[in-house]
């Protein structure tokens, strides 16, 4: 696997692909941080993971066309969980460009966003729900 | 979606100004008052999988010698925010180029001076057009 410049990454809602109104993408996954500190610790704190959480963030552009990912997402899907397909580099899964998805909780949608004279875009972060599935084919 | 089609397209917005000749690339010849597209730069990979590349183009509005007050004050019509004489309204009049791009912005007119043509100077003024394709 070779570095890579992000040009070809992939997003799709509910099985919609978006990719083309996307410029950023980011899907992380944290564990809780538990403190199992005690007398024999030695004066240090001590950590274990606790509970895995995670968010999918990204940008798109604003489009109220037919098909348009401002359509795809949209008042019906707030408070809904969706599925999520994200690939870095390229629409085929492979070992070298795992799909991601993820189920995640979209809880808010942005209806309009934008400054006078800018290109309209939004920025969402949703929570993931439960596990991250890795493909490689 | 082509650069021929937005320079093409920005030329026939241009042309709904009454008077005004058009030039949709650099013309050997110039004959005032004409507006010229050119291309002065792109920026790639605004969206994913070249969902979105950014263009701006140069709208060169030639005016006439630059010693004639028609030549000023037809300038002054020209760069108008609104009206028929507005290079701005008319380029945004089809947001869409008859289809070669999904919209675009008149962001400024960052340029008024001299140019030297045929041994003439020339007032000139230059529009600042953002396409997105």
């Amino acid at each position: 696997m070779a570095k890579y410049v992000v040009t070809d990454a992939t997003l799709s809602i509910n099985g919609d692909d978006v990719t083309s109104a996307v410029a950023r993408a980011e899907l992380t996954q944290t564990a809780a941080e538990v403190d199992v500190t005690d007398f024999g610790s030695g004066g240090n704190t001590e950590v274990v993971g606790g509970l895995k959480s995670g968010s999918l963030s990204f940008d798109i552009h604003q489009d109220y066309g037919v098909g348009a990912v401002s359509k795809i997402l949209s008042e019906d899907l707030i408070g809904t969980i969706g599925t999520f397909v994200v690939t870095p580099n390229g629409a085929t899964p492979s070992a070298e460009n795992p799909s991601f998805t993820v189920e995640c909780l979209i809880n808010t949608v942005t209806f309009v966003s934008g400054s006078v004279g800018d290109l309209a875009t939004a920025s969402y972060t949703f929570p993931t729900t439960g596990g991250i599935t890795i493909a490689t084919a | 979606m082509t650069i021929a089609g937005i320079r093409q397209g920005l030329a026939t917005n241009l042309g709904t100004i009454s008077g005004l000749r058009t030039a949709a690339e650099i013309p050997d010849q110039a004959s005032p008052p004409i507006a010229i597209v050119s291309l002065q730069s792109i920026d790639y990979h605004n969206a994913f999988q070249n969902g979105m590349t950014n263009f701006i183009f140069t709208v060169q509005v030639i005016v006439g010698r630059a010693a004639e007050k028609e030549a000023q004050r037809r300038l002054d019509q020209y760069a108008e925010p609104s009206g028929a004489t507005s290079v701005k309204s008319a380029i945004e009049s089809d947001k869409s180029l008859n289809g070669n791009c999904q919209t675009l912005i008149v962001d400024s007119m960052p340029s008024v001076g001299s140019l030297q043509m045929n041994d003439q100077t020339y007032l000139a003024a230059e529009f600042s057009v953002q396409v997105y394709v």
